[in-house]
Order: structure tokens, then sequence, then C-alpha cells
């Protein structure tokens, strides 16, 4: 027993930081391996209201912007309804059918909390269980896509950043409906990097890539970005480099994205791939 | 003893709020992140308890890591940075070494010495932390690279800021 508390006295300097280090270690491994979010969502109990108050004054500097982005916006939905009264009227016709089929509810948030220097990037959200969000749904704001939602909380909500490493989506060429998996290329915050798009399609620098909805996660035909360069890979393929139309740096208001059809989608899925 | 308490204390939350309000938002080309807050580390006095200097960096790194949600990471780093401290000083200890009432400051023992203390801190610390988030895949030059830039700008920001600080 003297031994022992002499051996613990004597190197009581490594054995203290062994223990706090082993710590760090278990904090870390436990959120890479179970959700590392849902840690997160733990800490922001504790630092949510702080988040919320920067958020706060944040908002307030960044007003001007957010009126310039408000009045695109408004632009944009005038632009549409125009546009759906000069169409002839079978598409008409058409039209009516889509908007008695309502396919997707938007839920507005807030943004509270937001990186983009990291390998991983996650986003806070300021609405919860309580406001109807829920896993796996889609988050996008004005000028593209942002994420998903992965953790939900009572009031907040994590969502993976496009920014991440671990998310892919799938994405296609608008001219040509060509579709492939799209992914962050891990360094800047605007680039991404498409891939599958076989060679034998012409395609051209700043055409849009959108969204293909196959995922029934994002709604069909949102936007993504540009494309700002393209090469063949291995002869059979276009790695094509997308500029990404969000600015993740300046993230204020998005929308959360719930398709109603999602979970039928996916029943349909999952027992035509057991047959 | 009594004046070195709320001063250090007063430190280490302007520093935490510096790191998460500022440089935690600054991010040049993709490469160069700062991470300013070990100062923190490198400032406190040689008196310092060995138990209190690992238990200071541990919550150091944890408070970083629960205001940018990057739990375990800094954590890890700022402990090992504050452990290796008492190794670090004396390796560079000067010949008659550390005289009672001096502080670990750019006053006291000159701008080669503060620099060279820093800069062994500061890049261990960057080291540890760029690896530990590039664990899962590989690039292993681009993230020297961002270990060697982003130091270079800490270390700047950290030396700088002696001059600023403590003006004669």
């Amino acid at each position: 027993m003297k031994e022992l508390l002499r051996f613990l006295i004597k190197y009581y300097y490594a054995l203290l930081f062994i223990l706090l280090e082993s710590i760090g270690i278990v904090i870390l491994v436990r959120n890479n391996t179970y959700q590392r979010t849902r840690f997160v969502n733990l800490a922001h109990t504790i630092s949510g209201n702080f988040s919320k108050k920067i958020a706060v004054i944040k908002d307030y500097l960044t007003l001007h912007e957010e009126n310039r982005q408000l009045i695109e916006e408004n632009n944009r939905l005038y632009n549409l309804v125009k546009s759906s009264v000069s169409i002839s009227y079978t598409d008409l016709q058409s039209e009516k059918e889509s908007f008695q089929r309502l396919e997707y509810i938007y839920i507005p948030a807030r943004v509270i909390n937001n990186s983009t220097n990291k390998q991983f990037n996650y986003i806070i959200l300021d609405k919860g269980r309580e406001d109807g969000i829920e896993q796996d749904m889609a988050v996008v704001c004005s000028d593209g896509i942002v994420g998903v939602i992965k953790e939900v909380s009572e009031h907040f909500s994590s969502a993976i950043s496009f920014l991440n490493r671990n998310l892919q989506i799938s994405a296609k060429i608008k001219k040509s409906g060509h579709f492939g998996p799209l992914q962050w290329t891990g360094t800047g915050h605007q680039k991404a990097r498409l891939k599958d798009i076989p060679h034998n399609i012409s395609i051209e620098l700043e055409d849009s890539i959108v969204t293909s909805g196959y995922s029934a996660i994002f709604p069909e035909n949102y936007m993504i970005g540009r494309i700002s360069d393209f090469s063949l890979k291995g002869g059979n393929y276009y790695e094509i480099t997308v500029h990404l139309s969000t600015d993740f740096k300046n993230l204020r208001n998005v929308q959360v994205i719930k398709n109603l059809y999602r979970e039928e989608q996916m029943d349909l899925e999952e027992r035509t791939r057991n047959d | 003893m009594t004046k070195l308490l709320p001063r250090n204390i007063f430190r280490f939350f302007v520093l935490v709020l510096i790191q998460v309000l500022i440089f935690n938002n600054i991010q040049l080309s993709g490469y160069i992140n700062p991470y300013i807050y070990i100062l923190f580390i490198l400032l406190l006095p040689f008196e310092t308890p060995g138990w209190l200097l690992l238990l200071l960096g541990f919550l150091l790194g944890l408070s970083i890591d629960i205001f940018s949600d990057t739990l375990g990471m800094h954590t890890i780093a700022s402990t090992l940075t504050a452990f290796l401290r008492p190794f670090v000083l004396d390796i560079i200890a000067p010949h008659d070494g550390y005289e009672m009432g001096t502080k670990p400051r750019v006053l006291y023992f000159g701008l080669a010495w503060f620099f060279k203390y820093a800069a062994i801190l500061t890049i261990i610390h960057h080291i540890v932390l760029f690896y530990i988030e590039i664990f899962h895949f590989g690039g292993f030059f681009s993230t020297l690279l961002r270990v060697f830039l982003s130091s270079a700008v800490t270390l700047s920001i950290i030396v700088l800021s002696q001059f600023i600080v403590y003006r004669q």
C-alpha cells in the first residue's frame, strides 16, 4: 500500500496526464462511432442559448444582405406566378394537378451555429421536434442546398452540412438529365465534385447542376450550383467540379423540407429490393 | 500570487471568447485555421503546480470543443500541450535557470527565447490537432501543409499579442 502511494506521488504528473488524455480520447471515439451529433446536442443545451444570443447580433449586422436575398426570392416567386398564367391550357392543367398533390412542406428555421472550416461540418438550427423536424429531412436556403437533418432534440436540431465528407447526394445536370453522386471536395467552402457522368454526353462550363430527387430527401430540380471545371477521368467518365451556389459562410435563414411521400417511396423501394 | 489568479482566469475567458467568436470563423484559402487559445498555457506562471497545469489544459480544450462542436479534439491536443510545457521549458532554459518572480514573457527572456518556446508548443499542438481531425482518410502532406501554415499564423498572432499587451 505504501509502495503504491509512493508510486502515485512520484508519478502523479504522468498519471494525471494519462487519465485526462484518456477522457479526451473516450469523448472523441464515442463521438465518431456513435452519432457524434448526439453529444453535440447535449453540449448545445449548454451553449445553445449562448449561440442564440450571438446569432441575434449577427442577424442585426447582416440585415442588409438579408433584405437583398428576400427581394431576390420575391422576384423569383413573382416570375413563377407570371409564367404560370401565360402558359397554355394543357400546361395549366398539369400544373394544377401537381398543385393538388402537395408533396413537400417547407419549415422555416434559423441557423444558430455553423462551421465551414473542418472536414466534418455541422449546422445547428433553432427548430426541433416540436416544430415538426425529423431525421433525414432536407435543409435548403434560397440560394441552394444546405444539408440533411441528422439529430433532433425538443427545440434544436443538427444537420450534416453539405460541407461534410460523410454526405453524398444525388445530383443531375439540368440540361441533359444525367445524374451521379455529388460530394464536397474537402477544401474551400464552395467546391464539390460530381462523378459517374458518362463521357459521351456534351457538357459545358456554367451548366446548372440540380438535385435529382432520387433520394426522396431533396425535391427534384433544386439548384445546387454550376459547373466550374471538368475533365475526363480514365476515359469513360467525367470528373466535374461544381461551384456551389449556396454561400455556407453566410447562412441565416434556411428551410427544412418535409417530403410527405418519403415513407411510402422508401417502403416501395425496400419491397422491390427484397423481391 | 493572489494577484495572479484573477488575471489568469480573466485571460482564460478572453482567449476562449476570441478563439470561438473570431478565429473559428477565419479560414484562409482552406488551409489556415489559427488556434491562438494555447497562448493561455504558454503564459501560465512558472510556479503553476503540475496538476493544475494539466487540469487547466484539459478545461481549456474542453471549452473550445464545446463551442466549436469538435468534442475531444481540442481536449486531447490542449492537454498534451500542457503536459509537455515543463519539458520544453527545461530544454530551452537559460544558463542560470528561471529566477524567482519572472514570468514566461518576451519582457524577461527576450524575443528569441519566447519565439522558440511558443514555436515548439504551437507546432506540437497543431500537428496533434490536425492529424486527429484528418484521422479517417489520407492526405498526409496536405495536412502537413495545413499544420505549418496554421502554425505560422498562430505564432505570428501570439508573438504580436505580446508586444500589444505588454508594452513598456
